[in-house]
Parts: C-alpha cells; structure tokens; sequence
C-alpha cells in the first residue's frame, strides 16, 4: 500500500516540476532557518569540546541579596571571598574552579593597542575544561601560588599580535602589566571557555578581590557523575542560606543557584533569580512555540500550493472515490505525500544548512563560533520536518476527501 | 467593473481565504520590521544632547570599598596629572559614561504637588559639560560656587522639567529626592533639552544630571570623561595609561575613545534588526514563490472562463488587467483585515511611545508598498500567460 503511495507521490512530484521545485525551495528555506537555530541552540546549552563535560557541570552565576519584605533587592556576580568560602570547601564535588567573566583589556606593543577579553582564572579552570592546546602549556597549581605573571592567548589572538613568529615566550603589556605567553590553545565560543586571553587569578594588582563577596566571579562545579547533579543543587541551594552578606541588617537573605547552562540563561531571560525552579522548562517551551509560529506563513503558503495540486487531481480522486476508497484513506495518503516532500525537503535543508553555518563561521559574525550539525540536530531536523509536513498537510488533505465523487469525475470541483 | 471583480473574488472565498491570511501574515511582518526601522531613525534623528567626538572614557576598575577608603583628594590628584599631558584639554569625573548601558534610576517629589516622578540620573563633576560638549537650553551649569550649599543643583532635561513643574518655568526651583532616608533638597540650575546617555537609538526618558564633588558627594565614580585634542591617535591610551598608573597601581583602566564606543554599541544594536530583516526577506521571498505557483494554477484553472471571455471580445490587456486586480484587490482585503488588528497597538497603547502615530503611519505605508508590488511581480507572468491564450483552444481546454 505504502509503496503504492510512493510510487503516485514520485509520479506526480515528476508531472509538475516547477511545482514540486517552489514547494521544496519553500520547505528547505524554512527547515534551513530552524535548523540553523537549532544547531546554535545545541551548541550554546549541550556543547562538546571544550565544555564537553558540560552533563557533570554546573555554574554558579549570580547571587541575590534581598531585604527582608523582599522589596528591594540587588543581583550580582560573585566576589572570590564568597566561591572560597562557602563553595570551595563542598564535599562531594570533583572540582570547583573560580574565575571571573571576560572583560576588556587593552594590550599594548609599541604604538598598536589591540582590544582582548580576558579572564582571570584558577588552575582547576583548566582541569574542569578540556581546552586544546596548540603550543606551550596550560598555568599549574605553581603559577597561581606563585602569582607568576604568564598568560594564555587564543589562536586568534596569538595571530594578530604576533603576526608570522610563535606567541609562545613572547612578553605582552597588558593594562600596564607584563605577562610571559606560555601557551597557545585553539579559538572557542563557549560560555565559561570564551575569552581572548587568560591569566592566572592572583596576578590581580592588588589582592582586595580576596576580600569581596560580590564581583565579577563565577564558579564551575564539576560532579563525578551526572546523578549527583541534584545532590549537588540542593547543597549549593542549602549553603546560600548560610551566607552571611557584608550588610546583615538591609539584605538578610542571600540566595545564589548551581544552575545548567540553560538555567544560567533561563534565569537571567525570565528574571527568576529567587526561586529554584529556573524556569528553563518554559523558556524551552517558549522557543517551541516560537518556531511553530515561525513554521505558520510557510505553512499556509503549503497549504496554498497543495490545494491547487489537489484540485488538478479531482479526476484520479473522483475515480478512487468511486472504487470505494474511504475519505481517511485518501487524506493519508496526501499527508504521506507531503510528508515525503518534506522529508526530502528536510535532508536537502541539512545540507543547506551546513552551509550557512559554514558561511556563518567564516563570517565571523559571533567571533570564534564552531558550530556543526551532529546527530541531535539531524533528529531535530528530521523531527521539524515531519511537524511541518503534518501542519501543512492535514488540511488540504481534509478538504480532498470531502470532494464529492460525481462532482470529482468530471473534473469539476 | 471593480464589484464585478469583488464578486467573482467572494466567490471563491474558500479558497481565497487561506491565500489572504498568508498575505495577512507576511502583511504583519513586514509592518512589524518597518515599525522597528522608522522607529530606530527616528530616535535617531533625535539630538542626543552631547557631543562625544575627541572624549575619552575611562573606566577605574577597583573592587567595593567604602567610600572612605578612597579619599576625596585623588579625584584632584588624577585631575591635575591628566591635566599635565600635552593632548588633554578638560577633565571630568562621572557615575557612568555614555554609550554603555548603565542605568541609574531614582525619584524625586516636586515639594508643591508632591507628585513622584521616576527619573534616569547620572552624576557628574563640574568638568564633564565641557568635556562631552553638552549644550544647555537656560540657566548654567553648576561650578565651584555650588559647593557647600545646603541645596544641591541640579540640571533637568526638558521632559523631566515638564513632569515635575507641569505648566510652569522650572529654573530655580527646588525638589525634593523621594528614596529612602533623610531628605535631599535640589535646586534646578539649568535646563537641557535632551540627554540620552545610551546614545542615539535610546528612548528619551526623564533625566536628572547632579553634581558629583568628592568633597561634598557620598558616592565615589569610577569613570573619568577626557576631552583630548582633536586627531590624537589611539595610541595615546599607553601613555594614559602609564600616567593613570603612576598615580593608582592596584587600579585597573579600561580605555576607550567615545567615538569607537559609540560604534560598538550601534552595532549591537542594529544586528538583531539585521538578523530578523534577513529572516523576513527569506520569508518573503517564499511568500512570492508561493503566490506565484498559487496564480498560476488559478489562472490555469480558469482557462474555460478565460477563453469565453476572449470569445465575447474581452482584448488581451483587459484579461491581464483582470488577473492583476483581482490579486490586487485581495490583497488590499488581506491588507485591511490586518490593519484592522495592527491598529489596536498604538490605540490602546501596547507598546507605549514605542510605535507612535507617525511610526504606525510610516510602517503601514511602507508594507503596503512592498506587499503590493509583491503580488504585482508574482500575477506578472501568470497574467501574462492567461491573456495570450487562444480563444479557440482556450474553449476546448480540458
């Protein structure tokens, strides 16, 4: 019966070529774009590489103090005192590893002043994340208790600064401080692994940061295993309650989360910095319903091809009718039909969408972006054709097999 | 002729109604993507109410202290050595500087209606005017006469004088801060006629400018606003840097001119835009593939009625022009249905100042355009097709 289906679908997908082609060109210019944002969405939030142990991580981003009628309130990022205090000394937790967020630095060689974002990290930064090292080395538990003034550029960056000889053991002034280049790793676009350049923790100027409990730090926890992922949750959730902030009397309740990369990001979205539930379940279902919203105009503009097309076959229809097929078997196969198409239309689309990623990449557009289709996004792409083949195909397929036979014979509908 | 058409389109209404809420839905789209870009020019048309070429910003990156641990004598210390090099012309301090996107948000009263109003402020020494180039409408900006007097001046943009003193001159008259703890009495000293910090694509909102003193002032900035003279290479930031230095070392210095500030931050701003409008622009181009396949079966499909009407002594040009009204015209039906729905915003006020009566007016006109010579393209050729067929073959068409 099946092939039956497809052997008419292939038969009239042949008869009308211009049509078939308008109608594929309209599926994988859709199923590009979702497909595309799915593949960011895959690489944001489920990384591998550099972050590829993102299933046992977990990041702490934020911390909220709040008065006690909850009335006023203040979100910051950590401050070191607070990851070595209250975080650092969890059992139960492979690694814990504070560093702070990428900011602007200016280096200074000669006359030329190139802008970088650094970030200052702790040897277990580079233990927790896999980072891949091109040349040199990567700073050891020595260099931060030594204060070593060395540093750790990108590729990128090794490039632009030392266009033609190697970075590595070259001295660069940063902010009026000089580090020693030590090692040169590949370029990621990571949340905690972006940066231009990376130095260790105590080549801060002064050691104030040691003492503040808000600042411009976060940490990464690393489980041993996956399921001790809500374990640790509920012991991060536990420890903020026992947090003692700078000004008890105005901001008596602190909280602060273990969050995924999807809560970090949910959270900060939704502004719900004081519940657990991050509520990255409905930012999900929000980007769901946003790309069925999306699906809708190329939807009805299938719907508006395939109509036509039904109506052209009103004499095969009328014909069946009369042999007695039922309604529901002529509605299948049209959705089959147009299911196929895009089908097809998918596989095409992730070949196109491979190479907008490729041009996306090479653009430059989001620095440092590695970004390819694996086989998550293949499922999801597949998936988000099938959902548009079945949303554009169900009513023009409704509307076919109410067609009256007698009517359908003769070709009038 | 017109209602002629308006019937044979009823009609078919089915049919037609699928095909006109695919053009009700490409209608809002594009209105929706005008309404951000005439929005986006218009505030960009707006004066920002300074001037940021040849200004430097710096910002002081130190961890939270008290205020007291900073003493009111290094803003001087930091004044006088920028002062000393050569390029530097003026010397000012403030909580943030323009072009990033810091908001610092409070309320005052006005003590004669005791209406509360809330206001964006920054603060900013006696300098910064003169260093950001900020032209003033009346009054003066505050000085070194201010200091020490029990109430604070203070410089309103035009729109903040309007909320707080409705239908009276605001120059010289006092406020009062509504935050919590001990009363702070202002006085208005001079008024602006716009201040927008985050640049030129920033809402207007309310703006208060106080006076930062370190002497007098609780609070301690970290941005330092640098007038240079003009065609100063950006490799002055070395030397700035090591002057910076010389008089803090456990500080850090982020420096930037205000002009490739600006650039960054328009940037961000427009490529969302730019992301969307290249979404649309495929969007649309699908809509065109689809309204061109969609015609052209049509017109296929009406190559009896055509043919008769040939027979009858219809001319070519009147069958191309039916085809091309009939589209025309539900596409003005589309275009109505949804203007009726897009006309809610700006009446009730969904999206505030946001989409205005000339953004909303702009928008409709513009998608209108577009959408029209959409169909105009698509029913080109189809039309086309339909007015050379043969009268004779045309009626044997089966």
């Amino acid at each position: 019966m099946l092939r039956n289906y497809l052997l008419t679908a292939y038969k009239v997908f042949l008869r009308r070529k211009l049509f078939t082609a308008i109608n594929l060109a309209c599926i994988v210019l859709t199923l590009v774009v979702l497909m595309v944002i799915t593949a960011l969405l895959q690489t944001t939030f489920w990384p591998s590489g550099v972050e590829g142990k993102s299933g046992r991580l977990l990041q702490v981003y934020g911390i909220r103090s709040e008065s006690p009628d909850g009335r006023s309130s203040r979100t910051n990022l950590l401050g070191y005192k607070t990851i070595d205090k209250y975080l650092k000394p969890m059992t139960g937790v492979e690694r814990v590893s504070a560093f702070t967020v990428p900011g602007t630095v200016s280096v200074y060689q000669g006359d030329r002043v190139s802008q970088l974002d650094m970030r200052r990290v702790d040897a277990d930064y580079w233990k927790i994340l896999d980072f891949h090292v091109l040349a040199g080395r990567l700073p050891d538990e020595d260099d931060d208790r030594l204060g070593r003034r060395v540093a750790v550029v990108n590729a990128s960056t090794a490039r632009r600064l030392f266009p033609g000889a190697a970075a590595v053991g070259q001295r660069i002034s940063v902010s009026g401080q000089t580090f020693e280049i030590i090692g040169v790793v590949a370029d990621v676009m990571h949340m905690n692994a972006y940066a231009d350049i990376w130095t260790p923790l105590t080549t801060f100027p002064s050691t104030d940061y040691q003492k503040d409990l808000t600042g411009n730090f976060a940490a990464m926890l690393l489980a041993r295993s996956p399921s001790d992922l809500p374990r640790i949750r509920r012991d991060v959730a536990r420890i903020a309650t026992t947090f003692v902030s700078d000004d008890p009397h105005t901001f008596p309740t602190t909280r602060f989360w273990a969050d995924s990369k999807l809560d970090v990001v949910a959270r900060m979205l939704l502004s719900r910095q004081s519940e657990a539930d991050s509520g990255a379940t409905r930012l999900l279902l929000m980007t769901g319903a946003g790309m069925l919203l999306f699906m809708l105009l190329p939807a009805l503009n299938l719907v508006n091809l395939n109509m036509g097309r039904i109506l052209e076959r009103s004499a095969e229809i009328g014909v069946r009718k009369a042999f007695g097929a039922t309604s529901l078997q002529l509605a299948g196969q049209l959705v089959v039909e147009n299911v196929l198409l895009c089908l097809a239309g998918g596989l095409l689309g992730l070949v196109c969408a491979q190479l907008a990623l490729w041009w996306l990449e090479a653009s430059q557009l989001i620095p440092y972006l590695e970004v390819g289709i694996n086989l998550p996004v293949f499922g999801c792409g597949m998936l988000l054709a099938l959902v548009f083949g079945l949303l554009s195909g169900a009513l023009p397929a409704w509307k076919m097999s109410r067609l009256d036979p007698v009517h359908a014979l003769k070709g009038a509908a | 002729m017109l209602r002629h058409l308006l019937q044979l389109t009823w009609k078919r209404k089915s049919r037609n109604l699928m095909l006109s809420l695919e053009i009700l839905l490409a209608f809002a789209i594009v209105f929706g993507i005008a309404a951000f870009g005439l929005r986006y020019w218009q505030l960009y048309r707006e004066p920002i109410g300074f001037d940021g070429t040849d200004t430097w910003s710096v910002a002081m990156l130190f961890s939270d202290v008290p205020a007291d641990a900073i003493p009111a004598d290094t803003y001087d210390l930091l004044r006088r050595s920028l002062l000393e090099l050569p390029e530097v012309r003026a010397v000012g301090f403030a909580t943030h500087a323009p072009y990033t996107l810091s908001t610092w948000t409070t309320s005052f009263k006005s003590p004669q209606t005791g209406a509360k109003v809330d206001t964006d402020t920054i603060e900013v020494s006696d300098d910064v005017p003169a260093a950001l180039g900020m032209r003033l409408e009346a009054g003066r900006w505050f000085d070194a006469t201010d200091e020490g007097r029990a109430e604070l001046p203070a410089v309103l943009n035009r729109r903040m004088a309007a909320a707080l003193f409705p239908g009276r001159p605001a120059l010289g008259q006092r406020f009062m801060s509504a935050e919590a703890g001990p009363p702070r009495i202002y006085r208005v000293v001079g008024l602006v006629e716009a201040f927008r910090n985050k640049g030129p694509f920033m809402t207007p909102t309310n703006f208060v400018i106080a006076r930062f003193a370190p002497h007098t002032s609780q609070s301690r900035v970290r941005t330092i606003l640098l007038k240079v003279a003009p065609g100063t290479p950006r490799a002055f930031e070395t030397k700035l840097n090591q002057r910076l230095k010389a008089v803090r070392n456990d500080w850090s210095y982020e420096i930037a001119p205000l002009t490739s500030m600006r650039a960054t931050l328009l940037k961000e701003e427009l490529v969302p835009l730019a992301v969307v409008a290249v979404i649309a622009a495929f969007m649309l181009l699908m809509v065109a593939f689809g309204l061109f396949g969609v015609l052209w079966q049509n017109t296929t499909r009406r190559i009896p009625e055509i043919g008769l009407r040939r027979a009858l002594g219809a001319s070519a040009a009147s069958i191309y022009r039916q085809i091309v009204v009939e589209q025309l015209l539900l596409c003005s039906v589309a275009m109505a249905a949804a203007l009726v729905l897009l006309v809610q915003l700006p009446l009730t006020g969904a999206l505030g100042d946001t989409l205005n009566w000339p953004v909303f007016a702009g928008a409709t006109l513009l998608s209108m355009a577009v959408i029209y010579l959409l169909s105009l393209a698509c029913s080109l050729y189809p039309g086309w097709r339909a007015s050379r067929l043969d009268p004779a073959a045309a009626l044997h068409y089966e």
